[in-house]
């Protein structure tokens, strides 16, 4: 039965809501925003600060939307031009319902559709995880637009291992158990989203003290539901043998920086990323899968660095 | 596991210019030098159930602009915990600062008391005029408005049937349930959502040190003489800044703003803070004690 709709549950899915609803205050706030739409679907986007060059920060699954760049924003803004959008599926963008709408080539058409509409000619790209995908897709396919790719926790598919504790599942069997990695299941979707944001943003911040980034990242979650993101698990997904292609094509410098102790994309991902790009390598000792939020200083002082040194 | 840790210190952000010991009538405390700035200021030891490393927030942002002194006041950190109620009274507290200040060739301060370092602060800042610059004072502990209630149900000497809450403040609970207690304490002490940074740290600090040493720590406080606090803090001629979480679970908000207004100072009230806004918060407190310290410098010709 769907747990949602016992008795009680109503009452606990509620609070979320309202909070959602009344957005945290912002270090700082866009300069400039508004919506690009590709064939009926829309996207938003917003720009911050006046400096060059342009800082592209892409989006990534969209369990998550924009914000989870919060810590990068208002730094990276004092010193060059900020672009991020809301990808379609979370935040502001909408959510369509066809799993095509979710393929990595549309997360690319949306991010040059909205690199045209805030005239930015090239940028430097950011992705993190799942946003490493699209990422490769421009820097391999639309070099011109492209002078720099950074990735932090690369979802790479062309190499490295899987994490051996996600082996086990897949996301269509129905299990019996929904015990740790089980939970990455359509159907334990279906059952209990909420358990399952739960878990899986435990999951990226392995590192202690981590209330608050979990806490952030959980009412992200919660802004999308159960359905739209079986849809972007139902789109075809980037095959190894495109992975590497597109990584082999790639020309601009490339930064990867990978939490060693990253539980949900294993570190040899970034590794091999690294290595096929021919770009520079930062392992982060102690770090989970989203140190640009766990450890905001150090990330952005590498991203700073990359960035000058690109420009 | 904990004694380990306690063993094995933290890296530090800054490390002292200057260490050493002073010591008197047998008892050593344990101070630190850091920077070579203009003014002095003291950050003074608070209730040694914790020591000075709580103002690691502080130490390395005022260093760059002052000259920083600290103190493991008696009873933890590197400073000896003599036994006896004697020991860890109001005037020895404010010797062994004077003894730091001496040692160190400190003329003057000005003084950062958090809490029971606070009251102490206060009564420094009214006894010892000619040594103390302006004064600082964070969630102070002072008796010029009453207590939680909720903290004055349970005697602290009598052995309870419960040790729900507040009853963990209590003696017996100490000696049988000393980490527990630490960990409620400090709960309370940081009321803001995701503290379990700052309350692992305080938590091991309280470590450092034992029941027995915090219980004669505690009954000394209560034994501190302040019939006439309040004739005492009107004798307070230095700037006062006042700061204090209007979320405090420790000491009320009405105690710091009493203090405030009784000293002439000013008061900042910080919303949503608990008791020890300097750990949670650093960068807020931090510019208001840089901002208090350079308004002290313009004033004086």
């Amino acid at each position: 039965m769907d747990r949602r709709l016992a008795g009680g549950e109503g009452e606990a899915t509620a609070a979320p809501a309202l909070e959602i609803r009344r957005e945290q205050t912002r270090a700082r706030y866009p300069d400039e925003e508004g919506y690009v739409e590709r064939d009926g679907v829309r996207v938003f986007y917003e720009v911050y600060g006046h400096g060059e060059p342009t800082v592209f920060l892409l989006p990534t699954w969209s369990i998550i939307h924009s914000r989870h760049w919060k810590m990068q924003i208002p730094y990276l803004a004092r010193h060059f031009r900020v672009l991020t959008f809301d990808g379609r599926g979370n935040g502001k963008a909408d959510r369509p319902v066809e799993p095509e709408a979710y393929h990595e080539r549309e997360f690319a058409a949306d991010a040059l559709a909205v690199m045209n509409a805030t005239d930015t000619k090239h940028a430097v790209i950011v992705g993190f995880s799942m946003g490493a995908q699209r990422a490769l897709v421009l820097a391999a396919e639309h070099s011109e637009r492209v002078v720099g790719a950074a990735f932090i926790g690369p979802s790479f598919p062309g190499g490295g291992e899987p994490l051996r504790e996600r082996w086990e599942y897949d996301f269509d069997t129905e299990y019996d158990t929904d015990e740790g990695w089980a939970k990455f299941n359509r159907h334990y979707w279906l059952r209990d989203y909420r358990a399952f944001v739960d878990f899986f943003m435990s999951r990226i911040f392995t590192e202690p003290h981590s209330t608050k980034p979990i806490e952030d990242m959980v009412g992200w979650a919660l802004e999308t539901d159960a359905q739209t993101l079986i849809a972007t698990m139902e789109t075809p997904a980037l095959t190894p043998e495109d992975a590497q292609a597109l990584a082999a094509r790639v020309r601009c410098p490339v930064l990867v920086v990978h939490g060693e102790e990253d539980a949900v994309v294993s570190v040899t991902r970034g590794i091999a990323l690294a290595e096929q790009t021919g770009g520079e390598l930062m392992t982060l000792a102690g770090s989970g899968h989203a140190p640009h939020a766990r450890d905001p200083v150090k990330v952005n002082l590498l991203l700073r660095e990359f960035i000058d040194s690109v420009s | 596991m904990s004694l380990l840790e306690a063993q094995r210190e933290q890296t530090r952000a800054r490390y002292p210019d200057e260490e050493g010991y002073v010591e008197r009538d047998g008892v050593r405390v344990f101070y630190e030098v850091y920077g070579h700035g203009e003014p002095t200021v003291f950050l003074l030891p608070t209730w040694s159930i914790i020591h000075s490393r709580h103002w690691k927030m502080q130490i390395p942002y005022l260093a760059r602009h002052f000259r920083v002194l600290t103190f493991d006041g008696r009873g933890n950190g590197k400073a000896d915990r003599p036994s006896g109620i004697a020991a860890y009274t109001e005037h020895e507290f404010a010797e062994d600062s004077l003894a730091v200040m001496d040692a160190t060739a400190t003329e003057s301060a000005i003084l950062v008391g958090l809490s029971c370092g606070a009251l102490w602060g206060t009564l420094l800042a009214a006894n010892h005029p000619d040594r103390v610059q302006g004064a600082v004072l964070i969630g102070p502990a002072v008796p010029l408005a009453p207590g939680h209630p909720e903290r004055n149900v349970h005697p602290f000497d009598e052995r309870l049937d419960t040790d729900e809450g507040w009853a963990k403040y209590n003696r017996h609970y100490w000696l049988e349930h000393y980490e527990e207690f630490l960990e409620y304490f400090f709960g309370r002490m940081f009321s803001e959502p995701h503290s379990t940074k700052q309350i692992e740290d305080c938590v091991a600090w309280g470590l450092e040190t034992d029941p027995t040493t915090l219980a004669d720590s505690q009954d000394a406080l209560e034994l501190c003489g302040l019939e006439s606090f309040e004739a005492t803090c009107a004798r307070v001629r230095c700037p006062v800044l006042v700061l204090h979480g209007d979320e405090d679970a420790i000491r009320p908000h009405a105690q710091g703003a009493a203090l405030a207004e009784v000293t002439g100072g000013t008061l900042v009230t910080l919303e949503g803070s608990g008791h020890c806004p300097h750990a949670r918060d650093p960068v807020k407190v931090n510019l208001l004690i840089r901002d208090f310290v350079e308004s002290l410098e313009r004033r004086t010709p």
